[in-house]
């Protein structure tokens, strides 16, 4: 019941943000934000639930949003059977990520991860014929008419996202991701088949991502390959921690501050980014559990 | 001798030159995760503060205000970023890598010091700006010639220093009482403690020394990488590489899978293109731990710094 409460209160707050958000700017980065969600959600199974080090989250994002803008371009399809397409092509390249996942551990992997987006941006860059390279394609249309109609179509998608995933994390599933990320050779010694599990979660991390990324190049109307930088990795690994990775709340409280935060600081102008990383530094020291097990804890003290 | 086996002298010797530039920045790496098994993400920033370092040093401390020739002027250069990696490195291992040792997990520290990484890089944008500086070094204008085979006076000192560097480490390791103590520490931090040795302090002691090392390198990549406040991120994933290659915190891995990469680049450049370097050693890298999951040369868990 409690559930079910806060889920209809989200929807309702969602419905309501672009009634108290009015001016454009400020809804465009509305739609940022719920793309946010989406990849931080995706990132925090496969790191906060499954405990697998993947600073590689940003070519399944990229692949998402390449694929099919290529496929509605280059192909006429349609958008939303591109996107399909496309979400389960991350799947898949994410399928090929845990092969490695499997062999791998603690930074070996995170290296690994590391190793293929980087390898996905400089073949976005040199596989030009395709992608069109640094020029980038341009003159994107979105999905739906207009911003506010954008928002609600990722933020009603990340909210049943957001459910499944719940739902996931209680099943019976979830504690086999757990014992994983724990102990793994206890966990195989139970009977559980890690490389199975790692690649489902890796798959499932992947094709989220690659969600995201469908909506986004209708959103800035161009595609460039530096939209898909490793920093992008680490923006996403930044948002799970900050706001507490292995708890469902907390990458979507991560999100919606990192992703408002660095707006808030423009007043700032070249001190901007420059507070940010020290805001980042700061969180990790001061609140190990994020923001999430702050609170919690915070509460704990105040009964 | 042939056309071919000049060429592929040439580019040896190209691809050694390039090598010792990334081994100066991966050595800091490995060496920090040999001891604390931690990762540094900021030490791609150590590595172009020390250009910039070295950059106004050399063109307007030692050559404008101490007046000393441009060719000295450049050998202090070094030594200054040299000192100012070593600050950072202090300054990191107490804002964040002492704070969050005790807590002893992987992934903290990791993102710590990304925000420490964007924190230094916007400082350089806003300090020195987005347009890439001309840094030219006075050895690089010298050029030798052996038969068919040309190299600048810039490579040698490149593989000159970073062979002295590596060279002094070793001997540090091996033959001081502190290098035997860090030794000590990266075995085992619970027993080295327990032997009277203080752990802190020479972790302490090993982020400084490989900051110190990222500070010089950068010194030395200046004149040969596009200087700007995000040259270091261009160097720093193949430096990842190296370390992968080499086998996360083997000293030897690293210098043999840097000069390796190094090789690999220039003949890359040659028959390639050089838009596909990254391309070719990541590939490289993934195809390796299919076959080898701990690296080209094995993590010898033993005694690996």
């Amino acid at each position: 019941m409690r559930r079910a409460a806060w889920l209809l209160g989200a929807a309702a707050l969602i419905g309501a943000l672009p009634w108290l958000i009015t001016t454009p700017y400020w809804r465009g980065i509305l739609v940022l934000c719920a793309m946010n969600v989406l990849l931080a959600l995706a990132l925090n199974l496969v790191i906060g639930y499954t405990g697998q080090l993947n600073l590689g989250q940003s070519a399944f994002f990229a692949i998402g949003a390449y694929a099919s803008t290529i496929l509605i371009k280059s192909y006429g399809w349609n958008f939303w059977l591109a996107s399909f397409a496309a979400v389960l092509g991350a799947g898949f390249l994410g399928l090929a990520l845990a092969a490695f996942a499997v062999r791998l551990r603690g930074h070996y992997l995170a290296i690994a991860s590391l190793g293929f987006a980087v390898i996905t941006y400089q073949v976005l860059v040199n596989w030009e014929r395709v992608t069109e390279g640094v020029r980038g394609i341009y003159g994107i249309a979105p999905p739906v008419r207009d911003t506010v109609a954008l928002f609600y179509l990722v933020a009603a998608i990340a909210l049943i996202v957001y459910f499944v995933l719940d739902n996931l994390v209680r099943s019976p599933v979830g504690d086999t991701l757990r014992a994983i990320r724990e102990d793994e050779i206890s966990a195989a010694a139970l009977g559980v088949n890690s490389a199975l599990w790692k690649a489902f979660a890796f798959g499932v991390g992947a094709a989220i991502a690659g969600l995201a990324g469908c909506f986004y190049p209708g959103f800035v109307g161009t595609l460039v390959p530096d939209a898909f930088n490793i920093v992008e990795s680490f923006t996403m690994m930044a948002m799970v921690i900050v706001g507490g990775m292995g708890t469902m709340v907390g990458p979507v409280i991560g999100a919606v501050v990192l992703t408002f935060l660095p707006e808030l600081l423009r007043g700032f102008g070249e001190l901007r980014l420059m507070i940010y990383g020290i805001a980042l530094t700061l969180v990790v020291l001061f609140m190990p559990g994020g923001m999430v097990q702050a609170w919690t804890a915070l509460r704990a003290r105040w009964r | 001798m042939g056309d071919l086996a000049a060429l592929i002298v040439q580019q040896s010797l190209n691809g050694v030159y390039l090598g010792c530039l990334y081994v100066m920045v991966a050595l800091g790496l490995t060496l920090i995760y040999g001891v604390l098994n931690q990762i540094n993400f900021a030490h791609a920033d150590f590595v172009t503060v020390g250009a910039f370092t070295a950059f106004f040093a050399a063109t307007r401390l030692a050559t404008k205000v101490l007046g000393v020739p441009d060719t000295a002027a450049y050998l202090l250069s070094i030594v200054a970023a040299f000192g100012m990696g070593a600050l950072l490195g202090l300054a990191v291992n107490a804002a964040v890598f002492a704070p969050l040792r005790e807590r002893g997990d992987e992934l903290r520290p990791l993102i710590a010091t990304i925000g420490v990484s964007v924190l230094l890089e916007n400082a350089q944008l806003a300090l020195f700006g987005p347009i890439p500086y001309q840094f030219d070094s006075p050895f690089a204008r010298e050029t030798i010639r052996i038969g068919r085979i040309f190299f600048t006076g810039q490579s040698v000192l490149v593989v000159g220093v970073s062979a002295l560097a590596i060279g002094a480490l070793y001997a540090f390791l091996r033959f001081t009482f502190l290098g035997k103590a860090l030794r000590a520490v990266a075995q085992d931090r619970e027993t080295a403690g327990l032997m009277g040795i203080n752990p802190g302090l020479l972790i302490g002691l090993t982020i400084v020394i490989a900051s110190a090392l990222a500070g010089m390198a950068g010194a030395m990549l200046g004149p040969v990488i596009v200087l700007s406040p995000f040259a270091g991120a261009s160097v720093i994933v193949k430096a990842f590489a190296i370390v992968i290659i080499g086998g996360f915190g083997n000293l030897q891995g690293t210098i043999i899978a840097g000069i390796f990469v190094g090789v690999i680049e220039a003949f890359t450049v040659q028959y390639l293109g050089s838009g596909l370097i990254d391309l070719v050693v990541f590939v490289l890298l993934l195809a390796m731990l299919v076959v080898r999951p701990t690296g080209l040369i094995a993590e010898r868990k033993e005694e690996n710094v």
